[in-house]
């Protein structure tokens, strides 16, 4: 019997002893693996986010406050600045407004147009009811009365844009009839919803009023949501032209060659514009939704070394206890010839075993816990942030664009439609549980042997032969 | 030959100097059976632990075969305990969740032997102490005294040493199963010439042995 076979026996001369001392570490080290695992898989998908956002920029007018007619406007002139950037590659500019309907309040309106000139003959595919029905909670007051027209129709956005292929806040839509618009191209064509088409019994070719124009139906689309079919797209010369802001743009989305030079880009974009836009990259914007799962990862990460200091902890406690309990024992061993080293290596074979025994509960508890731990961590921390997004003022504002509120905040298109998506996927993270995690739950097991032996060692290397004499 | 000369060991008993052994001097020739008898605190198994090379004396020399082991660096120690000297103690001292086998193979993996020659060995030397096979899987517990006496004994003697030190060894039998043990002990000392030094209280014991020396405060009172 050699001896570290000899450790191994020793582990179980107490049966129960050990059995709570396997139990112990099991939970120490199953609760670092499911931190671990949580660690790993939170940080997957972190990596995930951040390489999949894309490269772009968003950039609107500085302190832009939704309602205000105060906002400034970028104008067509700096953004042909950033045109010319280097590494820039493509620039998606929209300016967009509010038309208002027949029997509508007054709205808040973009840049300096006058507030009665944006009416529309079009009617909003929306129906008040129907915005009450989903919690909006939303009163309208005209002319200090509730009482409404028989015929009030809820205001309707007109999204000028040289991109017609998706809204300002990035939703693709996808066109049902007709053909889409350029929009380079300064006409009156226009693309609506098919929702907004059937409610006020148009169809491709069919014409209707805003700004006091005649515009054509080009086109119909669907954008999958009931606020985004409240919206007529036209060019973005078009809309200048008709909202009387030439030049005028209210938000812009640039687009970067390479995520390498998404940080150079912007700032330089930022050196362009100056004070008078704000300018975000979409790993700035991305940055900020991840940041509840950059808490998990701290938090988990704090975890995952405590519940390892724990189990170190607890078997140097045993490793303590077991040798001031066989010092008679070392003196023996020492008397007949055994020499520190071995007798050390002897009660690190204990040790071991114990831990060994704990990693193996402890991957099991990782194994099953992981998941679902890493799955209730994420899905709690982005209902808070959710929560607290939520409860933060002007969420109205920005979720329901409600009469009186003017303009949408502009959310910078393609960018706005990453973040989206990836708010969206944000809980969708996998846990796995790889030969990387079993040979951590090995590792941790004998970074916990030693720790706890390295004390005893030293115990049992002050322990003098002549001790079995005394004891006698 | 163990040769003993001015041995000394001192302890610091708060600001007073204890001598437990005082300027000792004696020898023993290879192969005799000698006893140290003495009162209690007279400094007897703090003269055996100083023979034993379990502690280092603070005066004097230890010659084991002509070699000075009080020179010797404690790394040093360990090889030549586990070489040269075997320990008999009176609670026996087994390692209780080792069979009588295992614990006397254990000096035997300490001294790096084969698996296989080491548990030939070990039975060998439990055979020459009475033991049966049944007897030698059996766990400390499960012996009685004068058996578990008599696998120390053959503990003792796995690594052939030169010097056999029993400290009080029948000091926990009864009479008959004493008389048996040092009967034991008396004739290894004769069949393998193997110096054997027992401290112990029993005069009709040391009466029976080759040398009998005498302590009291730490002196060598009689030869």
């Amino acid at each position: 019997m050699n001896t570290f076979t000899l450790g191994v026996r020793n582990a179980f001369r107490n049966a129960t002893r050990s059995l709570s001392i396997v139990i112990i570490l099991g939970l120490s080290i199953g609760l670092s693996l499911v931190m671990l695992i949580a660690h790993q898989a939170v940080g997957q998908k972190i990596n995930d986010v951040k390489s999949s956002v894309g490269n772009t920029i968003s950039i609107s007018p500085a302190g832009f406050v939704p309602g205000s007619e105060a906002n400034n406007a970028l104008t067509t002139s700096d953004l042909d600045k950033v045109k010319s950037l280097a590494h820039v590659s493509a620039l998606t500019e929209t300016l967009n407004d509010r038309l208002t309907t027949i029997g509508s309040a007054t709205f808040g309106r973009f840049g300096n147009s006058s507030p009665t000139n944006n009416q529309t003959s079009l009617k909003s595919p929306i129906n008040l009811s129907d915005v009450n029905k989903q919690g909006g909670g939303l009163h309208v007051m005209i002319d200090g009365s509730s009482q409404l027209p028989s015929n009030f129709s809820l205001p309707i956005q007109i999204l000028g844009t040289n991109d017609p292929s998706h809204l300002d806040n990035g939703t693709d839509i996808t066109i049902k009839s007709g053909k889409a618009i350029d929009g380079n191209n300064d006409s009156n064509n226009a693309l609506i919803s098919t929702d907004m088409a059937n409610k006020n019994n148009l169809k491709v070719g069919s014409t209707f009023t805003a700004y006091g124009k005649t515009l054509t139906v080009a086109g119909t689309f669907d954008s999958g949501t009931k606020g985004g079919n409240n919206t007529v797209i036209v060019s973005l010369p078009a809309e200048q032209r008709l909202s009387g802001n030439s030049g005028d743009v209210s938000s812009a989305t640039a687009t970067v060659d390479s995520i390498d030079n998404l940080e150079s880009a912007t700032a330089a974009v930022k050196n362009t514009l100056g004070s008078n836009a704000d300018v975000e990259s979409s790993q700035d914007q991305v940055n900020n939704t991840i940041k509840p799962l950059e808490n998990i990862q701290s938090v988990s990460l704090y975890s995952l070394v405590g519940a390892a200091i724990v189990g170190a902890i607890v078997i140097l406690l045993v490793m303590i206890m077991i040798v001031r309990e066989r010092r008679r024992e070392i003196g023996i061993l020492k008397a007949i010839g055994g020499s520190n080293s071995r007798i050390i290596f002897q009660f690190m074979s204990e040790a071991l075993t114990f831990t060994i025994l704990g990693a193996v509960i402890g991957l099991i508890i990782g194994i099953a816990g992981g998941g679902p731990v890493t799955n209730t961590l994420v899905t709690n921390s982005a209902n808070s942030a959710a929560n607290s997004q939520q409860a933060g003022p002007g969420s109205m504002v920005t979720r329901m664009g409600g009469p009186g509120m003017g303009f949408r905040r502009p959310t910078g298109g393609a960018l706005s439609r990453n973040v989206g998506g990836i708010r969206n996927t944000l809980t969708d993270i996998h846990a796995n549980v790889g030969w990387d995690i079993l040979a951590w739950g090995l590792g941790a097991a004998l970074f916990i042997a030693a720790i706890g032996s390295a004390f005893a060692g030293w115990l049992i290397a002050r322990v003098r032969p002549s001790e079995v004499m005394r004891a006698e | 030959m163990l040769k003993v000369k001015d041995l000394s060991r001192t302890f610091q008993s708060g600001d007073t100097e204890v001598a437990a052994v005082d300027s000792i001097n004696f020898e023993v020739p290879d192969g005799q059976f000698a006893s140290i008898i003495g009162k209690s605190g007279s400094g007897k198994t703090t003269l055996l632990s100083l023979l034993g090379t379990l502690e280092k004396p603070t005066g004097g020399h230890i010659e084991i075969d002509g070699k000075d082991v009080t020179s010797l660096s404690d790394h040093a120690l360990v090889d030549y305990r586990r070489k040269k000297i075997g320990f008999v103690f009176q609670a026996y001292n087994l390692i209780p969740n080792l069979t009588a086998l295992e614990n006397v193979m254990l000096p035997l993996s300490f001294e790096g032997m084969h698996g296989t020659e080491r548990k030939k060995r070990a039975t060998e030397l439990l055979e020459q102490v009475g033991f049966t096979a049944d007897q030698m899987d059996r766990k400390p517990g499960r012996l009685s005294g004068g058996q578990q006496q008599r696998v120390a004994i053959a503990r003792a003697l796995a690594n052939k040493p030169s010097l056999i030190l029993a400290d009080e060894p029948t000091g926990n039998l009864d009479t008959e199963t004493g008389k048996m043990i040092f009967d034991l002990l008396h004739n290894l000392a004769k069949t393998q010439n193997t110096t054997i030094i027992v401290v112990t209280h029993d005069l009709s014991i040391a009466g029976k042995t080759d040398k009998s020396f005498t302590l009291s405060d730490g002196k060598l009172v009689s030869k």
